[in-house]
């Protein structure tokens, strides 16, 4: 209907160039096609006349009626187990479906005997089950195309299963499988525990990941503090017998979601249902409190560069919506990024560590705002990658960064406006992806207990104020400072100087 | 004394068998009449480590024995062909042609409240000169740099104030500029994308500046060794063509590029019949048509296609190799590569198919030694490989089919072998449990990836452009499971049976075999 006559003829011009394109093209390749056909034809090749070509459409395919322009989208719906599981999904038009099953466990969770278990749980996903094989689960995967992760975080595990809509009932059972019935088979997890090794080595190598968990490590003391990665003396600790026990400890009915984006919820609870009710109904135990003290951390590495970073703590985290809400807007706001990158307008090139500090300082080689936000706390810091000589200096830069937004009339409506609108598509954007979409409805639920519509939030973005973003640095700053440092840190300033700008004012 | 005596009788047993019958009667008896107290009792099986070990492990085991048919009613490890028409309708796709030839295509998810509008073009690095190679990327950083409306400064505040993304791709035959954009910014990001297509203003400082940032990109991917291997191999499989130059640009093409190059290469290839606007999101048609029918008017109306000037300059592919020894490098990578098929063949759709059979794998991947494909079981079991991954591209007179793989300096020879056997025995032998498996994992990777709205509307323009119309799922779906054992076979003797290869490997690359090695395993001398 919309295609003009005009495009008809053009198509079809086109498509007599092709012809003859294809025909001077492979002379040679015709010559050779024109005599396969016969007994031998398989071993002369060549006979591609055989099939339509792509640019031609496929005679005798059934197309199935196109879709309205207009899905209504569907609404979240959330049904909860008599023991406590918990059962999310929302409708899609897209062909294909992401089911996940988030658990409520993580490294808080750890205890000294079991330090690096998520870690290792992590890389233990979808292996042998006390069902099926590993051999059997790859193949069963295999078999429909689909795509299996799980990642282990500090306050969640998820284990996600992406493929065609109409495999709902094969992957509902394999991921409810992988994650009730792990066998845990010993050659299984030495082999898993060996890559867990090569993984830390790999991580202790690269110093933005290096500074991220040095500041979780110092910044909090208790279960927060505990590393997501397992370090070297825990792999030696770790066995069958620790996932075992942690899993039976963690994994319970009432601290899982099994969340869904593309699949229609009765049709879920059907397959869902008689997999995970026989669970039984386990009070959860208490959930960890974050202890936030501040600390500092320093690790001499190569000479010649500096990595640092300098971060504070707001409590509430996402529980206190508000403000984890500015916490992410603020962040859009002072944004920053490496003084060299690849992509086009849009990643941020005006927001203000570019334009105050990366726009005016060569030496600075990536200078940027980052925040970690959990259930209750949320940690808010900037981190820098300098020449050494600069350090100094860029330490002092930062200092003046985060006073300065803590102090009203600094950040101008025009700067702000950008980042809320910057806040609302990105929330937006990542949500158009399915595997995204069924992440927050999973984690929403755990934290929430409910799934708030994404309009709920791009109000919440809207509401926020110049003030309130002043009123949130001031809030983060007055938490004690935590410092951490790689590279070549010995002319550094001490924690007590750092600390003691922020304070003095 | 009785152990000993024992002993030594044993002893002699083994050493002369001919006595032992008659020694042992006596001997057994002796021992099983002797009330002997100070023998020590058997230990209890659970003593020793090793026992406990043993035991714990088959109290493992025997919770696999039972296995709860709960849990195993739907899956199954064998593949089948399952019909999936019921999911695989999706909004109408809407092509509409402007008079001058420009097209525009849409599909429409008024739902969603973000879009993605982009501006594709049938032009790249293979439509250039020996001179002029580089072009078309130089124009790629060139044209966000300012137009006659807005300076570089306005253009991106404006989009930074909206909170979109502008980004641009070149290929060596397609250049994509898209802006992902809230609902309401759609008209805006149209009248950006048209600004700087028609009116960048290419300012000689801002060309100078370019010129520093581009070699620096050029030193990162050097750095960067999966690039540097696809641009040797295109090097040397069309050397003397044009597909085998870079899109980069030799570094003395970057210094030299100027306005006039610019400028020229915008008006003989961003013509509009080379052009398609894709949108996807938020969306209407008619709204994108009337938009682009007024914003696009300065374009040229040059009526010669690409594919004109492709067959004009056609790529030839020469088996050939390029090796870069380098022995301060801690892994070796290379790439073989046969001819492919290309974007219309309708052989295309089988060796996507065998390149999903030919799998890829890493060491980090959890399939590890249990994927369905023999490459990737070889690999795995045998520790040959880091990583292996099949390729298949396309381009508008050929292709190429390989496999690209990075190792260890002591297992090239072996994963060398592995590859060839496997790639080669697709002319001879293939099951047809890989074959569907194949078709499953291709079907479900192509609906996979096509994930948000900006893979929507790349898959719109690049369908466009390459096949001139966008094929539905159900077509597509319906193509692929055409494929079977004897398709595979077919198409296996016409692209790799007794076929020249391409071979470009960099490091420590010594025990790679020579070349005449690999040309003689693309046949079997067998049947």
């Amino acid at each position: 209907m919309y295609t003009s006559a005009a495009f008809r003829l053009r198509a079809l011009k086109g498509r007599t160039d092709y012809r003859r394109l294809a025909r001077c093209m492979s002379t040679s390749a015709v010559a050779s096609s024109s005599s396969a056909g016969g007994l031998l034809g398989w071993l002369t090749g060549g006979q591609s006349s055989s099939g339509t070509p792509l640019d031609f459409p496929l005679k005798d395919v059934t197309l199935p009626p196109p879709l309205p322009d207009y899905v209504e989208p569907g609404k979240t719906r959330i049904t909860t187990l008599p023991n406590g599981l918990k059962i999310a999904s929302e409708t899609s038009a897209s062909p294909t479906a992401s089911i996940g099953l988030y658990v409520d466990s993580g490294s808080i969770y750890e205890t000294p005997a079991s330090f690096g278990v998520t870690h290792l749980l992590e890389r233990m996903a979808f292996k042998s089950t006390t069902n099926r094989s590993h051999l059997r689960l790859v193949r069963e995967v295999e078999a429909i195309g689909g795509n299996v992760t799980a990642s282990g975080s500090r306050e969640h595990m998820s284990y996600t299963y992406d493929a065609l809509k109409t495999y709902v009932p094969q992957m509902v059972e394999l991921l409810i499988d992988s994650v009730r019935n792990p066998a845990f088979l010993d050659w299984e997890v030495n082999e898993q525990l060996k890559k867990v090794s090569a993984e830390i080595e790999e991580c202790s190598k690269n110093p933005q990941h290096l500074l991220l968990e040095a500041i979780h490590s110092s910044g909090y003391s208790g279960p927060y503090a505990n590393a997501l990665l397992a370090s070297e003396s825990s792999v030696n600790r770790l066995n069958s017998t620790v996932l075992e026990e942690f899993v039976a400890e963690n994994y319970t009915a009432s601290r899982m979601v099994l969340a869904a984006s593309g699949v229609d919820h009765d049709k879920l609870l059907e397959y869902v249902e008689p997999l995970v009710s026989d669970l039984p109904n386990v009070s959860r135990p208490l959930e960890p409190k974050p202890i936030y003290t501040g600390g500092d951390f320093r690790r001499q590495g190569d000479s010649g560069i500096t990595h640092f970073a300098l971060a504070f703590e707001l409590p509430g985290g996402w529980i206190k919506e508000k403000d984890a809400i500015s916490m992410t807007v603020l962040q859009m706001l002072m944004g920053g990024g490496g003084s060299f990158s690849a992509g086009g307008p849009g990643k941020g090139m005006y927001s203000r560590l570019y334009l105050r500090v990366l726009n005016e300082h060569p030496q600075i080689q990536s200078f940027s705002a980052f925040n970690s936000i959990f259930n209750h706390s949320g940690l808010f810091g900037i981190q820098a990658t300098t020449g050494s000589d600069f350090a100094v200096n860029a330490i002092d830069i930062a200092i003046k960064e985060f006073i300065a937004v803590a102090t009203p009339g600094q950040v101008d409506s025009k700067q702000l406006d950008r980042a809320k609108q910057s806040t609302k598509s990105a929330i937006l954007m990542n949500l158009e992806s399915r595997m995204v979409a069924s992440e927050d409805i999973g984690k929403q639920i755990l934290t929430y207990g409910e799934r708030k519509p994404v309009e709920h939030f791009l109000k919440a973005v809207d509401d926020v104020t110049a003030q309130d973003i002043a009123n949130t640095a001031q809030k983060l700053l007055s938490s004690p400072l935590t410092m951490a440092s790689y590279g070549d840190v010995l002319h550094l300033p001490s924690y007590d100087a750092v600390s003691s700008r922020f304070h003095s004012k | 004394m009785t152990i000993r005596h024992l002993i030594k009788l044993a002893g002699r047993r083994t050493r002369r068998p001919s006595y032992s019958l008659t020694s042992l009667h006596p001997l057994s008896t002796a021992v099983a009449t002797a009330p002997s107290p100070s023998l020590p009792s058997p230990p209890p099986p659970t003593a020793m480590v090793y026992d406990r070990l043993a035991e714990s492990v088959k109290q493992k085991i025997k919770k696999l024995e039972d296995p709860d048919p709960r849990f195993l009613q739907h899956n199954s490890p064998h593949p089948t062909l399952t019909s999936h028409t019921e999911i695989l309708s999706a909004p109408a796709t809407r092509v509409t042609t402007l008079p001058n030839g420009l097209r525009i295509a849409t599909e429409s998810t008024l739902a969603s409240k973000t879009a993605t509008v982009g501006v594709y073009i049938d032009a790249g690095s293979r439509f250039e000169s020996e001179e002029s190679n580089g072009t078309a990327h130089f124009l790629e950083h060139m044209i966000f740099k300012g137009t006659e409306r807005r300076n570089a400064r306005e253009l991106e505040e404006e989009i930074e104030n909206m909170g979109g993304h502008l980004n641009a791709y070149t290929s060596r035959e397609q250049t994509t500029y898209y802006a992902k954009v809230m609902d309401k910014d759609v008209p805006q990001a149209l009248d950006i994308l048209s600004d700087i297509l028609q009116n960048s203003r290419f300012d000689e400082r801002r060309i100078i500046r370019e010129r520093d940032v581009i070699l620096r990109e050029m030193e990162e991917v050097e750095g960067q060794t999966e690039e540097v291997i696809f641009d040797h191999l295109h090097a040397t499989a069309f050397q003397y063509t044009p597909l085998g130059r870079t899109i980069l640009g030799p570094a003395e093409n970057i210094k030299t590029i100027g306005k006039e190059h610019l400028r020229n290469y915008i008006s003989t290839h961003y013509t509009a019949p080379r052009m398609v606007v894709a949108a996807s999101g938020a969306v209407k048609h008619e709204d994108i048509v009337e938009e682009v029918k007024k914003l696009f008017t300065k374009l040229s109306t040059d009526p010669t296609t690409a594919s004109e000037l492709v067959a004009k300059e056609p790529a030839i592919f020469t088996g050939s190799e390029i090796r870069m020894l380098d022995d301060d490098i801690p892994l070796a990578q290379f790439a073989v590569a046969f001819e492919g098929a290309s974007w219309t063949d309708p052989d295309s759709i089988a060796l996507m198919v065998m390149q999903s059979m030919l799998g890829s794998w890493n060491k980090s991947s959890g399939g590890g030694k249990h994927m369905g494909s023999e490459l990737a079981q070889r690999v795995g079991i045998n520790e040959i490989a880091e990583s292996m991954m099949a390729f298949n591209t396309n381009y508008k007179d050929t292709g190429l089919f390989g496999v690209y793989a990075i190792a260890k300096p002591d297992c090239v020879d072996d994963l060398a072998f592995a590859i060839m056997h496997e790639v080669t025995k697709l002319c001879y032998r293939v099951s047809e449990e890989d074959v569907i498996r194949a078709r499953n994992q291709l079907k479900s990777s192509l609906m996979l990836h096509i994930d948000g709205t900006s893979p929507v509307a790349e898959d719109i323009g690049r369908q466009l452009l390459t096949y001139g119309r966008r094929i539905p799922y159900a077509e597509l779906f319906a193509r692929i499971d055409s494929v079977d054992v004897s398709t595979i076979k077919r198409v296996a003797n016409r692209f790799i049976f007794d076929k020249d290869v391409a071979i470009t490997a960099v490091g420590p690359v010594q025990g790679l075999p020579d070349y005449n090695w690999f040309r003689r395993r693309t046949y079997w001398l067998r049947y």
